[in-house]
């Protein structure tokens, strides 16, 4: 009997009808945004495991009053310092917290501690070890939302996996993917210049040069040809002289490359006018072409080319450049095609379109080489 | 429909489930992530509460508790109780960090394994917590705590006649009122609703404590509900309440009451001051929008935020609360049937059968509750609140 006493006693603690339902369990929130090398963002604690964590209540009447959190701030940095660690592939990050501030959320008041992280270098892949309140209350869960590139991706951490790696790579590397072809494109629309080159070039195409004067091409077939020789060259030979700049194995002073493309347009231009290479004009495209790829490479200098996704950015805004230019040619060249027979195109366009370009770049040369 | 094929379709429902209402919950992530963050304007704004237990300053008796035993356990017996009481789950998150070094440990002290028992059982974790039972009863077979627990477990799980032994087992080892107790709760879910409830009904508590009075009126209540004899259900939780006034158990049962007789505005008066915690917001919210109380929509946003945490954080503790918010506040039949089917698959209880019997009347497919339909049947069951609702699932006979 004397156990069955005993039993009784342990029941005041213990015993109950099936008990099946509860509050939900204590949930962080943690936010961040990441931003090439930096992570930015902020914890989030109920005031309760704030209290739980470091201790909050100061006066001990059993509640946390905004006076008592602050007196606490460097106490939950100190918290946030030893228990949130994020880090790049290459080590730890440093992370600095701001002043405390507060967060009111449906289930009540949260206290939040903004946090910046400095991880060295542009971040592909963030690893983020969480272990707030891990030793009060095994239960507590940090509710992830991690923002990259404008994606954002959410987990729950804590528990027994209390490290967890997050990929950005390949968010961001498309990302730089997309905002490279753009510029790409971009690019060759805003700077003319690069289209009036190709334009010169391709202007005479829908034409054969016979007995000093520009007649129509009769079929199609050999206008085609030539407008692919020419795209193709100058498309290659800017590829080449963009890829080697971009990885700086060559480096031109860009007051020498802007002059020369100036001078490519004239002489394209005019040779339009007073014809002196009828055949062949895709070695022209070429040999400048080289040139012009030292052109757009300044563009890409100044964007800087990410660290971690340099091949993958400079393929995209080359892929950018060549759509730009397709995309022109397509537009320009079955009009050209057209009114190849007319009169306005033969007398009109060839002579004096050409000399307006060459014109044109003309100025551009003066101001760019002697200016 | 064969067993595997009926599987295959219940996990499909799940995921159906989860999917939806993953998109549903989605805005109110959302919402609660936008909140802006702000400093106080006074020094003395009130924040948050801090509660016995859950003080910083009991840092002492955790780190003492991990060194002994022997403060370990009533320590975490102490924050069990606080849960049960409360209704917190935080709680049970301090339980298991006390416990925790002492439940890795190669050989285990029993009572340290039934306390884990009893932490994973109030949080749903049956299947864990039945395996920790039977390591607690290798360890010392004669254990009235792990066999009590075990049936509770197995009773919630409808598995009966497993129930049945534990409670048997119990029996030998404990004072008779005790085993009447857990012997005639179970007969009450066992097609002796009438008998059972009249043979507690009749005990004279002379001499019992206050935790063994509340776990009979708790239990006298809930026959009570079921026979339909409303007047005497209300007595047992005001009984109950009187003893334990912080009893969240019953008092979320006695509202439940008050619902079905639609007594909104008493459920409010009943609650008031308890929304922090969500199964009591539930009924708050429910009695809320019956009598058209604009408090509804913080209450349910609450609620929104607080199931779409439990849905990232993967648990399913709520599902039951879930199929209901969905039906009774959402507005969202064909969403809280799924949600009734999938707590279905996990829990019997007579409370269960009710939320799906009720959310497949309401989606217009009643045969969707015929799992819990064909149980009623088999166990011979009886609540008057499932006949109330007419289910043709439950009046077909095969």
């Amino acid at each position: 009997m004397n156990t069955r006493r005993n039993f009784s006693l342990a029941l005041v603690l213990l015993l109950a009808a099936p008990w099946a339902q509860a509050h939900i369990a204590s949930n962080g929130f943690l936010t961040l945004e990441v931003n090439g090398s930096t992570v930015s963002g902020a914890i989030e604690l109920a005031i309760r495991d704030g209290e739980l964590a470091v201790g909050l209540d100061r006066d001990g009447n059993g509640k946390v009053t905004w006076g008592e959190l602050k007196l606490k701030q460097e106490a939950l940095q100190n918290y946030g310092q030893g228990h949130l660690r994020l880090a790049s592939a290459d080590g730890p990050c440093r992370l600095r917290f701001a002043p405390v501030e507060v967060n009111d959320r449906v289930d009540g008041s949260y206290l939040w501690l903004p946090l910046t992280a400095e991880c060295g270098r542009t971040l592909s892949r963030l690893s983020i070890g969480y272990t707030l309140l891990a030793a009060e209350d095994p239960s507590h869960r940090g509710l992830l939302t991690l923002v990259a590139n404008g994606t954002a991706q959410t987990a729950v951490l804590g528990g027994s996996a209390d490290t967890r790696q997050f990929e950005l790579n390949q968010i961001s590397s498309w990302s730089a993917f997309a905002e490279y072809l753009r510029a790409g494109v971009w690019h060759i629309w805003s700077g003319i210049d690069h289209l009036l080159f190709l334009l010169s070039l391709l202007l005479p195409a829908v034409l054969v040069r016979r007995q000093n004067r520009w007649e129509a091409v009769p079929i199609a077939g050999p206008a085609f040809v030539n407008i692919v020789k020419v795209v193709t060259a100058f498309t290659l030979a800017h590829s080449i002289t963009l890829s080697l700049a971009a990885f700086d194995v060559i480096r031109l002073p860009s007051r020498l490359t802007e002059s020369v493309i100036a001078a490519s347009i004239i002489i394209a231009a005019l040779n339009n006018v007073f014809p002196r290479v009828t055949e062949g004009r895709w070695r022209i495209a070429f040999a400048f072409g080289l040139l012009h790829g030292f052109g757009f490479a300044s563009v890409l200098t100044e964007m800087g080319l990410p660290k971690d996704a340099r091949l993958i950015s400079l393929v995209a805004f080359n892929l950018g450049v060549e759509s730009g230019q397709l995309a022109v040619v397509l537009a320009v060249m079955p009009l050209a095609y057209l009114l190849r027979a007319t009169h306005f195109y033969r007398r009109g366009i060839m002579p004096w379109g050409s000399s307006a370009i060459a014109c044109l770049a003309l100025f551009w040369f003066v101001q760019r080489a002697l200016l | 429909m064969p067993r595997d094929r009926l599987g295959r379709l219940r996990s499909l429902r799940g995921w159906l489930f989860t999917l939806s209402f993953a998109v549903l919950l989605s805005a109110a992530g959302n919402t609660a992530a936008l909140a802006e963050h702000y400093v106080p304007a006074s020094d003395d704004a009130v924040l948050g509460e801090v509660s016995a237990g859950t003080r910083y300053a009991d840092v002492s008796a955790r780190r003492l508790a991990l060194a002994r035993v022997d403060v370990a356990i009533p320590l975490a017996q102490f924050y069990i109780q606080q849960s049960r009481l409360s209704g917190d789950l935080r709680y049970l998150g301090y339980a298991e960090a006390v416990l925790a070094p002492w439940v890795q440990q190669s050989s285990p002290n029993a009572d340290v394994l039934v306390l884990q028992a009893t932490l994973q059982q109030s949080r749903h974790e049956f299947a864990a917590s039945l395996a920790i039972l039977d390591h607690a009863l290798a360890v010392r077979p004669q254990n009235p705590q792990a066999l009590l627990i075990r049936a509770t477990v197995l009773r919630v799980l409808g598995r009966y006649p497993e129930a049945g032994v534990a409670c048997d087992g119990f029996s030998r080892l404990v004072e008779p009122r005790l085993a009447a107790l857990c012997t005639e709760s179970l007969q009450g879910l066992r097609g002796h609703l009438e008998s059972a409830y009249s043979s507690l009904a009749q005990v004279s508590t002379q001499g019992w404590l206050n935790s063994e009075k509340s776990w009979l009126y708790s239990e006298l209540g809930e026959m009570a509900v079921r026979l339909g004899r409303d007047q005497d259900a209300e007595r047992w939780f005001q009984q109950d309440l009187r003893l334990s006034s912080a009893d969240f158990y019953v008092r979320a049962a006695y509202a439940d009451l008050m619902l079905q007789q639609g007594r909104a505005a008493e459920v409010l008066a009943l609650l008031a001051g308890q929304e922090s915690f969500e199964p009591l917001l539930l009924r708050i919210a429910i009695a809320q929008k019956r009598l058209h109380d604009p408090a509804l929509r913080q209450s349910s946003a609450r609620l929104r935020a607080a199931f779409a945490a439990e849905l990232q954080r993967g648990e399913a503790v709520h599902r039951r609360e879930q199929a209901r918010f969905l039906l009774e506040i959402e507005d969202q039949p064909h969403l809280s049937l799924a949600a009734a089917l999938e707590n279905w698959t996990v829990q019997h209880e007579p409370d269960d059968v009710l939320v799906l019997v009720h959310a497949a009347n309401a989606a217009g497919n009643p045969g969707a509750a015929a799992p819990a339909a064909d149980f009623v049947r088999a166990q011979g069951q009886s609540d008057v609140r499932v006949g109330a609702l007419n289910s043709p699932a439950l009046s077909a006979s095969r």
